[in-house]
């Protein structure tokens, strides 16, 4: 037992007072804050710009219409910054009046100018030129602008008063989303897929990069001799337990580092979101219970240990960096194809892709944890899943120390899957 | 204190391919120094590596002062330095002679006195630089080295086990490791190492065992075996000019069953029967002048290549371990 607190001891230490987990540790909360936060900012940008104020209306109609649809634009009439210019124009005169205003967009006076005319008031059509003409957000407004002045214009023709107008087409809707499951009501539901795309994310970046850890670790000290004076001390058993525990060791250290630290910027994401001119959203995250946390943790424990002895397996087989990552790719294949279905999962948590990969052992650490956070899983399902996997940590455990015995010992050429095969029967 | 510090009985090791180690017996007394020679390939490797505990053999027993060697406690009275060498590049030199010393059971507090002594022994922590806060990939060649010898002995091993401990050290450090040898059987330690290097076993060892293919050829204390191959060899001094005529003596079969050339020193080891004194005269009668001709032991080079033969060397060349 000592000897196993030893190597595990060395595993975390040297990982841990390392430049790179320093660096790892402080960027990763930054990027986790920004993958929640970077949404929200984009679609605060899906607002209107204040470019739609700066425009000119050409209005061709002879009726006083641009004038209404100034102050539609502006959604305010007492704000007098933000009500549009409008030129009243003949007919005749338009296409005169519209290369002056082209001139004023391209010396950057204005964002661009709308002409309207008897088409538009009939509800045919209207037209915009300017720098903006791609925001959808930009255009979206004015087009709703102009159908709201058009509305005004013909119910007032029926004989409807002004003040009753505003009124019957004032409609400031907030559309808010929930989500529904088996267990009632739980919270927003952008902020649950977004919380199980973060969770999904973090245990597939943990097991790749602590993954390849151990396969290097391995390979050093296999290339080093190291590993044998080790294995004169220690069974071989005993070697790979402390390196497959002192690593998950620093992977949870550091994934408990990156929730409370990420956890702390999104409680003061107010300040950062007013720095970046967005308004604070409402944000609550999802109500994760203490077992939900309990039951995360299993899994990211059970599927680091699936996939780390699996690479420490494969560190032992190779004698250098590039033949290791050759020999590796296949646990690549797997994990990022098991990354693939991250989105598909996300959008059906409850589908048979989502239920079958949940169940298979090299899919399950990273799928079931983002059904979790999206969807109540059935108990029966969890526990099945749990199942399988503990079966397939059991399997590779024991494939993994029977290659890694051998491997450590054998220099020269790459064995062929064959060779490997043989290594696992002998008996040590 | 039992009687053999190893007692291999009739082990046998065999891969997939071939047999590495076949029906091997060896006995290595508590308190010797104790030579594994053999071409590479022999199995060298695979003995100690069977001995260590690191793979277990098919067949056959070892045991370690009397106890099996797959027994824990055994390994912490062992101490192992590799053919290859190499240490955690990154890491810095105390933390991984600290862990060595941990893998062997000895306490931080210990290690760290331990640690210091070596240290300044082995002139690594002067007052001024103390190489032991350096990172191992800091140090030179030579320097790692030394930090090897001392993960080796850090834990005072009652048993030490050295493969090719004489390749790629420096003059300075071979005679250190030497010293080390030396030291180490003063005070009743067991010392055994694997080499091909004749001369550094015939000097250092009580006790040798040739090994090749697996198998060992022969055994014993280093005076027994000479004796036992008896005092069949000459040696040969010749000055000046006459090599021409002395060559075509020396090929002669009836007299002369091998000879080994180093241009102006000859071991000659003589033909079964053959008379010395004939061998003289028709050297002298050939006009070459004799500085030196003696009768005289072999050495453990001569048996060696007498016993395995220059094809085996030849053909241990491509192998490894």
């Amino acid at each position: 037992m000592a000897k196993l607190w030893a190597i595990i001891k060395r595993e975390y230490l040297e990982r841990v007072r390392s430049k790179w987990f320093l660096i790892a540790t402080f960027f990763g909360p930054i990027f986790f804050s920004a993958i929640i936060i970077v949404p929200a900012w984009l679609a605060s940008r899906s607002k209107a710009t204040s470019d739609i104020y700066n425009t000119t209306i050409l209005d061709a109609t002879t009726s006083g219409f641009g004038h209404r649809l100034a102050i539609n634009i502006a959604g305010d009439s007492t704000n007098r910054s933000r009500l549009p210019e409008v030129r009243v124009v003949a007919p005749s005169a338009l296409s005169q009046a519209e290369s002056t205003a082209t001139h004023a967009v391209m010396k950057d006076e204005k964002s661009g100018y709308l002409v309207i005319d008897q088409q538009t008031l009939a509800g045919e059509s209207a037209r915009y030129a300017g720098r903006n003409a791609t925001s959808i957000a930009d255009m979206a407004e004015i087009k709703g602008a102009i159908r709201e002045t058009i509305l005004a214009s013909r119910l007032e023709k029926v004989g409807l008063d002004n003040s009753r107008m505003k009124e019957i087409t004032f409609i400031p809707l907030d559309f808010s989303t929930e989500r529904i499951t088996e267990k009632g009501r739980a919270g927003s539901g952008m902020a649950s897929v977004m919380f199980g795309f973060a969770i999904g994310f973090l245990l597939y970046l943990s097991i790749v990069i602590y993954g390849q850890t151990i396969m290097s670790g391995v390979l050093e000290e296999k290339t080093s001799r190291v590993a044998e004076v080790v294995m004169s001390s220690v069974p071989t058993d005993t070697l790979l337990a402390g390196k497959v525990l002192g690593v998950g060791a620093v992977g949870l250290t550091q994934q408990i580092l990156w929730i409370v630290t990420t956890y702390v910027l999104l409680q003061l994401r107010a300040p950062i979101m007013a720095k970046l001119g967005a308004p604070a959203m409402s944000f609550t995250l999802p109500d994760i219970s203490f077992g939900a946390g309990v039951i995360f943790l299993l899994f990211f424990l059970l599927g680091f240990i699936f996939y780390s002895s699996l690479y420490a397996a494969v560190g032992s087989s190779v004698n250098s960096e590039s033949e290791a990552r050759q020999a590796a790719s296949p646990l690549m294949i797997m994990i990022v194809s098991t990354a693939v279905f991250i989105q598909p999962v996300l959008l059906n948590p409850t589908g048979t892709t989502a239920k079958v990969l949940s169940l298979v052992p090299f899919s399950s650490p990273i799928i079931m944890p983002i059904r979790m956070a999206v969807t109540g899983v059935p108990p029966l399902e969890l526990a099945a899943s749990l199942g399988f996997l503990a079966i397939g940590c059991l399997a590779a455990l024991w494939l993994a120390s029977r290659i890694y015995r051998v491997g450590l010992l054998m220099y020269g050429k790459r064995p062929t899957m064959r060779e490997m095969a043989r290594w696992v029967s002998y008996a040590r | 204190m039992t009687e053999y510090a190893i007692d291999i009985v009739k082990v046998t090791k065999r891969y997939a391919e071939h047999t590495a180690v076949s029906d091997l017996t060896l006995r290595v007394p508590t308190g010797s120094v104790y030579g594994l020679l053999g071409p590479n390939g022999a199995g060298k490797t695979t003995t100690i590596r069977m001995i260590l505990n690191i793979i277990a053999p098919d067949a056959g027993s070892i045991h370690i002062f009397g106890r099996p060697s797959n027994d824990p406690r055994i390994t912490e009275r062992l101490g192992y330095l590799p053919e290859e060498r190499g240490l955690y590049r990154k890491m810095q030199v105390r933390r991984v002679l600290k862990f060595l010393a941990e893998l062997k059971g000895v306490k931080g507090s210990d290690a760290d006195k331990r640690i210091d002594e070596w240290l300044e022994r082995l002139s690594l922590k002067t007052p001024e630089k103390d190489w032991g806060l350096a990172k191992i990939d800091e140090l030179s060649r030579g320097m790692q080295q030394k930090v090897q010898f001392i993960g080796t002995l850090l834990h005072d091993p009652d048993l030490v086990i050295l493969d090719e401990p004489f390749s790629g050290l420096d003059p300075i450090n071979a005679q250190a490791l030497k010293d080390t040898v030396v030291d180490l059987k003063r005070r009743g330690k067991t010392v055994i190492f694997s080499t091909h290097l004749m001369d550094n076993a015939e000097r250092l060892c009580d006790a040798v065992c040739i090994i090749a293919r697996g198998e060992k050829v022969l055994d014993g204390t280093v005076t027994d075996v000479k004796e036992e191959h008896g005092q069949r060899n000459i040696a040969l001094s010749l000055e000046g000019d006459g090599m021409q005529g002395v060559a075509s003596i020396l090929r002669d079969t009836a007299l002369v069953r091998r000879a080994d050339d180093s241009n102006r020193f000859f071991e000659i080891e003589m033909a079964p029967g053959a008379d010395p004194q004939l061998l003289l005269r028709r050297i002298i009668d050939s006009g070459a002048s004799v500085q030196r001709f003696e009768m005289i032991q072999p050495s453990l080079h001569q048996i060696f290549l007498q016993k395995v033969g220059a094809q085996g060397v030849e053909e241990g060349m491509s192998g490894h371990g």
